[in-house]
């Protein structure tokens, strides 16, 4: 899509404000190598992205509207989910001590916050097609902000998981004082990278599956199950140093391993990523960008008939 | 009978009686710049629109891995819902576009507001499009009116400040019952439903009103109040296309209507005429003699 020109119209103010300069002479022409030209694309994509934050906020707004507890439940949820998974853990592995069972908590705890942040990007990203049915066949705008506001609403559902993860540690390290959990650690300036490559990932992935849910209603179903296998091959539940060997490469072909691993060593270890980490990160930030991208583009003209 | 059938040659039709302004505006194609005359609204070259639709009954990924595992391929179907048609429509022009299930009229609207881009040819818009093309659009049902005004304004691509200026307006025109504005669309009829989302199309001040279907919301006064706003939107020199099975909408409202049938323009002219010539089709089946080898 091109525009130039000046039509009637343009220039008019609310507020005193300038409207947003919306192209006026538009030419629509059939897409090359089944993709839209991506340079308009993207500037059409940054041009609207009040509406993905605004679409965001909004979907939070309906779907807490009517729950007592209300957004409580962003941290209530993965918190109960993590003692469940602390006390499976503890049990199965048997005899810790006391400065273990705090370091495996809190492995759990950011862990299971990390996961969960990227399944809601990964599962309500799938979902963001079929469920704007209607916006999808009446509105023209890039289609890919739908699950980039997906992957918004998950970090406004992640971020108050952080300050929670601290007053678990805070609270650890008043009875166990002796555990090397990290609290204020130069480490930590690696956080928001790892908190970036890991939903930059999910977000690529999560282009992938909106598409294959389009296709196929029971994308969605699937993903329910697989990523609760997903979670249990992820360094979540274990450490990264529980693999040895060849058996590492199982830390690397998953798109989140490196994430995870890293997350494990900043935050619990309080050690800077291995550069193998740091490769793995990049490596599916550009696999599932570049894939989820053009995947996505390619097959955005269908969604007006298959929603 | 005073129908116009679509030229054989594929030339383009021309709406309206005024002959084509002599000052033109450049637009950029994909292979360059190209003119057009400025009085222009839309501009249709030589369109076509193919698309593949899946026709087994379970569209699931398991149902496409069983079919995998045998061999077989998951059944498409080729559907070409509209065959190389020409057009143009000059700003201020109310079109109406009649035809049967499947004659490619929606497709065409969608094609226009840039939703589904041409398997071959040229759609050239000029001015700001408002669009309802699927009745209550992207309306969220567990919030309120009001916040679905809000949604429906930035998808259509205001502002926040923008939409927020307006939405006490948009509310006022929606003349929903006291009170309901707040609450819950879910709670809404289908009229109301229908009324929010009429209103926030026609108040997004576009040079171009694409309506398909969207008359039939609402009670009578309501329709009147739709009718009004279409006129004065049309007395702004603005370009309305509407589609609808309604055919006294088509005469009532309309300056010129267009035949769709199969994906192709049967016949264009006065909504009258082809209001009625379109009648006597499904009254009887068979398409008007002179139609017969379009």
């Amino acid at each position: 899509m091109s525009a130039n020109g000046s039509p009637r119209g343009k220039g008019s103010s609310v507020n005193g404000r300038k409207k947003a300069t919306a192209p006026l002479i538009q030419v629509f022409e059939p897409h090359k190598a089944k993709t839209p030209p991506l340079i308009p694309y993207f500037a059409e994509f940054w041009q609207r992205r009040t509406f993905a934050l605004e679409l965001a906020r909004f979907a939070d707004k309906a779907e807490y509207l009517e729950s007592k507890l209300g957004k409580a439940w962003l941290v209530l949820n993965p918190l109960f989910l993590s003692l469940v998974y602390f006390l499976l853990v503890t049990v199965l592995r048997g005899g810790a001590s006391k400065t273990d069972g705090l370091n495996t908590l809190a492995h759990i705890l950011i862990g299971i916050f990390m996961f969960y942040f990227a399944q809601n990007i990964i599962s309500d990203g799938a979902q963001s097609i079929t469920s704007g049915g209607r916006l999808i066949l009446n509105q023209a705008f890039p289609r890919a902000l739908l699950p980039f506001s997906s992957a918004v609403r998950a970090f406004g559902q992640f971020w108050p998981t952080i300050p929670t993860y601290f007053a678990v540690v805070l609270v650890g390290k008043i009875f166990y004082p002796k555990t090397h959990i990290p609290l204020a650690d130069w480490n930590y300036i690696w956080a928001p990278f790892i908190i970036a490559a890991l939903a930059i990932t999910a977000f690529g992935l999560s282009l992938v599956f909106a598409v294959m849910n389009v296709y196929f209603r029971d994308t969605s179903k699937l993903l329910t199950y697989t990523t609760r296998i997903w979670l249990y091959g992820s360094p979540v539940l274990w450490k990264p140093e529980m693999l040895h060997g060849w058996h590492r490469i199982f830390l690397y072909i998953n798109p989140l391993g490196p994430s995870l691993a890293a997350t494990y060593h900043v935050w619990i270890d309080g050690v800077t990523p291995s550069l193998a980490e740091f490769i793995g990160m990049g490596f599916w930030i550009i696999l599932s960008m570049a894939f989820g991208t053009y995947f996505f583009t390619s097959r955005e003209r269908d969604f007006a008939v298959r929603v | 009978m005073n129908l116009t059938p679509a030229d054989p040659n594929n030339r383009v039709i021309r709406l309206g009686s005024k002959p084509p302004s002599e000052t033109t505006i450049t637009a950029k194609g994909a292979k360059g710049d190209f003119l057009l005359p400025d009085d222009l609204a839309i501009r249709i070259e030589n369109l076509s629109i193919t698309y593949k639709i899946n026709v087994d009954t379970k569209k699931t990924l398991k149902n496409a891995v069983m079919r995998a595992s045998k061999g077989e391929r998951v059944r498409m179907r080729q559907v070409e819902a509209v065959k190389n048609i020409s057009l143009d429509i000059p700003h201020g022009s109310v079109v109406g576009i009649v035809g049967a299930n499947g004659a490619g009229k929606s497709t065409l609207m969608r094609s226009i507001a840039g939703i589904m881009p041409p398997t071959s040819g040229r759609i050239i818009v000029n001015g700001k499009i408002s669009t309802l093309l699927a009745l209550g659009v992207g309306f969220n049902p567990a919030l309120s009116g009001r916040d679905n005004i809000i949604l429906g304004g930035l998808a259509s691509g205001l502002t926040r400040d923008e939409i927020d200026s307006k939405t006490d307006e948009i509310a006022a025109f929606a003349d929903l019952p006291d009170g309901f504005i707040d609450m819950p669309v879910r709670t809404y009829s289908s009229g109301m439903y229908g009324r929010v989302a009429f209103a926030v199309s026609v108040s997004m001040t576009p040079d171009i009103l694409l309506l398909d279907e969207a008359l039939s919301a609402g009670d009578a006064s309501f329709k009147e109040k739709s009718f009004l706003r279409m006129r004065e939107l049309v007395e702004e020199a603005r370009t309305i296309v509407i589609v609808s099975h309604a055919l006294a909408t088509i005469s009532d409202l309309c300056d010129t209507a267009i035949w769709m049938h199969k994906g192709s323009i049967l016949a264009h002219g006065a909504p009258e005429k082809i209001v009625e010539e379109y009648l006597k089709f499904l009254e009887v089946g068979t398409l008007p003699s002179n139609l017969e080898d379009m």
